[in-house]
């Protein structure tokens, strides 16, 4: 098939995408009368009063048709047509999509929160729709890399636009700052399998500006996401984002990840200051290798610490339990009855008020209350655990000496964005 | 050339977007500072409204001017969304031509560094930073635990159990001190004028004066303080008659609180805003939502905040606030009060009088008994009620019996004190939810009967003992309207749950249920023909007694939490604009009168000899010719 043909056949797959959304639009159209009118003496014309139909099943079908799409065309565009341009425009489409249309929701990011409830509550009914928006990605990237991060999640997709004047940041902070999302995963699970929130989704700094309205914090936080953006590439992908850590760790393994030159690189360093993420691994001569007897002392040194640090996290993850939990509803609604904290600027906060309907006693509350402070607990030396193993295996793989003699992608961080194919000057 | 343009096209956008982020910025300032619904303008306009109904042209210059108001205000909310949106675009449009224009960059190769030797400096830095990083979560989790940890699952697990971590922050029991013979810190304000000779007595001031008198309390400076009278010796409670009560007006909602007066001629019309037939009118020192209650020529009310309780004594003859008993330094007295919520306030419980002491209760769970001067006779702390909104249920006396119904979230009771000693006499734990209603005390013709309404239940006690007579589970929710009682059946409702007919009997059984119209504050009246039913959003209503068939009802533009009160044929009942209207106890709705009082009333008017007595926002009116 001659490229002529294949861009043809790309140009009409991307013009019926968007024809699709367009007709979607209007699908929510039709709606229905939720309350009878009330009657006005005074001759006043009520307008018409409509509760939105909700959204049609097949759609919940479509949108996972789209992620597999984009993720196929965007997987396509870096693999095969190795073209910035193509990628540009496919996260275009997906701001446009995922993020204003569907506005942020389902996302990859947010469902790994869904599936950790549905795995420890039984009785919570996962849709299809999010299982299939959490495996998708991680299948994707186990073959081909990162490309959802390139292109398809709304979230990256807009950062990406505003990374106009990135600058690199010091390897140390990368990969200091880099620990926190395995943090923040951690603490999204347990929040979710503890039934307490969905972090991630509460604090997703984009979804007020897909959705073009939300509170003034939430709005803030977005801006100031994206303005940090146009000098730091991509911070919340980087620093952040719980999901990123487990495609991280699937990209590692990936069987084709892309590469910066399509043959032989011919060291022309060209890309090196290419890539916003500084996810380029440079050249590592053999002379370079650390004395022996320092990395024995190292190795040693690291296979008595991991374990300590082991310990040492779960145990400031233990101590934590009580302060984690305290965001949990029940726990919070337990605590305001026990400290008699029964009006909020003289309001009975709602949650006291339905407590009070539900005629459940205040004992039962508070053994529930203890009951799920007992689970942080639990919960805390676990997150707190791996963190530590976590920290310790990051510092080992800092002692270890690796031989490379080409510049190459960093398999986990690269966002396969393609911007440093774009700099290479070795064609096919 | 086409870079050129893409520079072009981002430099517009930008322009464009800083202009569009400016003036959004200030009308979301706007917006931000508006409020529609609480414009001052506006209010003070309808204050001059309220105090001038019939102004037909002011009320449509209000009309007018908060239609105003709501379309600048959406106005300025459309501006903003028009705003964002084109901020929006404008956004996209600059970052889409500005990220073309960088691409189009090409880097230059740079020359050869000295990367080698900075490889392993870089791995030593990175682990160094790494452990710092680490070093700081674990320094966080140690502070925030340190800040923030307060023994929380051992303290929910022990109060699970019901163990004494948690009661120990309970309020104190029945084993509180009793003070007798307290002198209260009484402020005599007029005792010393004697009332004839200051004022003409009322009959004569109708010939004399069309304007009500209109008494501001003095206040007496510290020089001036009247010393306090030492304390009196208990008076032993002499035995009142039957008529002696009813020809007073002791408790909430009269005698027995059942909803009804035994006077006559009262007064059928007023005006308060001109005047007409309003005797007189008396600021009240410190809020209440209490209503008065009448013994011969005094009227009590109390009124409290967040530091002060008080009990006042008014001359029902002049108007003179004729002492005013500061109610403190009861022991088991919490030193802070409790949460309440501005719609109960710290004085919501009506007082009520046997004729020798008065008695009054507050929202701290202190009772104190008066004699008739202001002398503290003796006073306790029955426990800080835990509740939500505030104490409320009213006080009866039954003989020598003071009767409190005290259902609250820590505990549930009902319980007299003796009236002379205030020590408890008996004392029944209910299975019931925190209620608001008060009791009532109505004699069932084998014998008296103390019967409460709550959530579950409505109950019947024996005043005497204590005892439990009967109870029917038939009632949820936060309940505020007391029962009435009427030719052997007993009416007990609250809003969002139902309206109950109990027949009483050998057995206490429901005679119908309704649950059209329900009541959430005013409490209900009746005959022994008919039910009359007042809701806080302004439909009255009025049913069969016996069959529970609704014979009529009837919209007022404001809602009721006045209770309505009933003498001879006619019921009184006054909306929250202060206007009173009085209808006839018939199965045909006929209004005899509207009377309007000029200022917003919540409380139930008290009855005496041919006139009423009024609690108002902040105000105490006679009415009566």
């Amino acid at each position: 098939m001659s490229r002529h043909v294949k861009q043809r056949i790309v140009s009409w797959m991307a013009l019926g995408c968007l024809l699709a959304v367009l007709c979607s639009f209007g699908m929510d159209a039709s709606a229905q009368q939720r309350f009878p009118k009330p009657e006005f003496e005074n001759g006043h014309t009520q307008p018409p009063t409509f509760t939105p139909a909700p959204r049609a099943d097949f759609m919940e079908v479509v949108d996972v048709f789209v992620l597999i799409l984009s993720l196929s065309v965007v997987t396509w565009l870096v693999l095969n047509k190795r073209s910035r341009k193509g990628v540009f425009w496919a996260s275009i489409f997906s701001i446009f999509y995922f993020g204003f249309y569907r506005e942020g929701c389902v996302c990859s990011v947010g469902s790994l929160q869904n599936v950790t409830l549905a795995l420890f509550h039984t009785g919570y009914q996962i849709p299809y729709t999010v299982i299939a928006f959490f495996v998708i990605p991680l299948i994707y990237t186990l073959f081909f890399g990162r490309t959802f991060c390139a292109a398809v999640c709304p979230l990256g997709a807009i950062q990406d636009l505003v990374a106009l004047k990135p600058y690199s940041l010091k390897s140390w902070v990368e990969k200091t700052l880099g620990l926190f999302p395995v943090v923040y995963l951690g603490l999204a699970i347990l929040y979710a399998a503890t039934a307490t929130d969905f972090v991630i989704c509460r604090y997703d700094p984009f979804i007020g500006i897909y959705r073009m309205e939300g509170s003034f914090n939430m709005l803030v936080l977005g801006a100031a996401f994206l303005l940090a953006g146009v000098f730091i590439a991509r911070p919340y992908c980087r620093f952040f984002c719980p999901y990123g850590v487990l495609l991280n760790l699937a990209s590692r393994v990936s069987r084709r990840h892309m590469t910066i030159t399509p043959s032989t690189c011919i060291q022309c360093k060209l890309c090196e200051h290419s890539c916003p993420y500084g996810a380029i691994e440079k050249p590592v001569p053999a002379h370079t290798k650390e004395k022996r007897s320092g990395l024995v002392n190292n190795a040693i040194f690291l296979s008595l610490i991991i374990p300590v640090l082991i310990l040492i996290g779960g145990y400031a993850g233990s101590l934590l339990h009580e302060s984690l939990a305290k965001v949990n509803p029940t726990v919070r609604l337990a605590e305001q009855l026990l400290n008699e904290v029964e009006t909020v600027d003289g309001i009975i906060p709602l949650e006291i008020e339905a407590f009070r309907s539900s005629g459940q006693s205040l004992e039962s509350l508070y053994a529930e209350a203890a009951g799920i402070i007992q689970q942080f607990y639990i919960g805390g030396w676990i997150l707190g655990g791996i963190v530590g193993l976590i920290f310790g295996i990051t510092l080992a793989r800092l002692t270890i000496y690796r031989y490379r003699k080409d510049y190459e992608p960093n398999k986990g961080r690269c966002l396969s964005c393609t911007r440093c194919m774009d700099f290479c000057p070795v064609e096919e | 050339m086409k870079m050129d343009l893409w520079k072009g096209i981002a430099i517009l956008a930008a322009v464009f977007m800083l202009l569009v982020s400016l003036l959004t910025i200030v009308n979301y300032l706007q917006i931000q500072r508006a409020d529609p619904i609480h414009t001052e303008t506006i209010n003070l306009l309808v204050d001059r409204l309220n105090q001038n109904p019939q102004d037909v042209s002011l009320r449509d210059q209000i009309r007018e001017l908060d239609l105003l108001v709501r379309k600048a205000y959406f106005t300025n909310q459309w501006q903003v969304r028009t705003g964002a949106y084109l901020l929006l675009i404008s956004l996209a449009v600059f970052i889409i031509a500005m990220q073309i224009v960088e691409g189009r960059k090409k880097p230059q190769p740079e020359l050869e560094t000295e990367e080698t030797e900075g490889f392993l400096s870089i791995q030593k830095n990175t682990r160094r930073w790494v452990a710092v990083g680490g070093g700081v979560l674990v320094t966080t989790a140690l502070l925030l635990t340190y800040l923030t940890h307060s023994e929380l699952e051992n303290r929910f697990e022990l109060a699970a159990q019901g163990k004494p971590e948690v009661e120990k922050q309970l309020p104190a029991k029945d084993s509180v001190v009793v003070v007798q013979n307290k002198q209260a810190d009484v402020s005599k304000q007029a005792e010393v004028v004697p009332v004839p000779e200051v004022l003409p007595n009322v009959e004569e001031s109708k010939e004399v004066e069309k304007k009500p008198v209109e008494v501001q309390p003095k206040q007496i400076a510290e020089n001036e303080k009247i010393e306090p009278e030492s304390p009196k010796k208990t008076e032993p409670s002499k035995t009142i008659s039957e008529q002696t009560l009813k020809n007073n007006f002791p408790s909430f909602r009269g005698y027995g609180g059942n909803g009804v007066s035994f006077k006559e001629n009262l007064p059928l019309h007023w005006d308060g805003p001109s005047g007409e037939n309003v005797l007189w009118k008396t600021e009240i020192p410190l809020h209440g939502y209490n209503s008065p209650i009448v013994w011969e020529d005094k009227v009590f009310l109390t009124g409290a905040n967040d530091e002060r309780q008080e009990v006042y004594c008014f001359n029902g003859n002049t108007g003179v606030l004729v002492w005013t008993a500061v109610i403190d330094n009861i022991p088991g007295s919490p030193a802070v009060s409790p949460e309440v919520t501005p719609d109960t306030g710290h004085a919501a419980p009506t007082m009520c009088t046997d004729g020798t002491h008065v008695y009054a209760i507050f929202s701290t769970g202190d009772v104190v008994a008066l004699d008739m001067s202001g002398s503290i006779v003796w006073a306790r702390n029955l426990g800080v009620p835990r509740n939500h909104y505030g104490h409320s249920s009213s006080l009866l006396t039954y003989e020598d019996k003071l009767l409190i119904q005290y259902d609250h979230s820590n505990e549930a009771k009902v319980m007299a004190l003796n009236t002379q000693t205030g020590e408890t006499l008996w004392s029944t734990a209910r299975k019931v939810k925190v209620s608001w209603a008060s009791p009532v005390l109505v004699n069932t013709g084998s014998q008296m009967e103390l019967i409460l309404n709550a959530d579950p239940l409505v109950a019947s006690y024996n005043p005497e003992t204590g005892e439990e007579l009967w109870q029917l589970k038939c009632m949820m929710g936060e309940v505020g309207p007391s029962v009435v009682y009427a030719d052997g059946v007993v009416f007990a409702m609250n809003e969002y749950a139902s309206l109950v007919a109990i027949q009483l009997g050998e057995q206490a059984t429901i005679l119908w249920e309704d649950d059209e119209f329900l009541s959430d504050v005013p409490s209900p009246v009746a005959t022994d023909q008919y039910l009359f039913v007042a809701t806080s959003y302004g439909v009255l209503v009025c049913y069969d007694a016996k069959t529970g068939e609704k014979y009529w009802e009837q919209e007022y533009d404001d809602g009721f939490y006045s209770s309505m009160m009933m003498n001879g044929d006619h019921i009184y009942l006054i909306d929250k604009r202060g206007i009173t209207h009085i209808f006839k106890a018939s199965n045909v709705f006929e209004e005899i009168a509207a009377s309007p009082l000029g200022e917003a009333v919540y409380t139930t008017p008290a009855m005496g000899d041919k006139s009423i007595y009024i609690r108002a926002e902040k105000h105490l009116y006679r009415i009566g010719m």
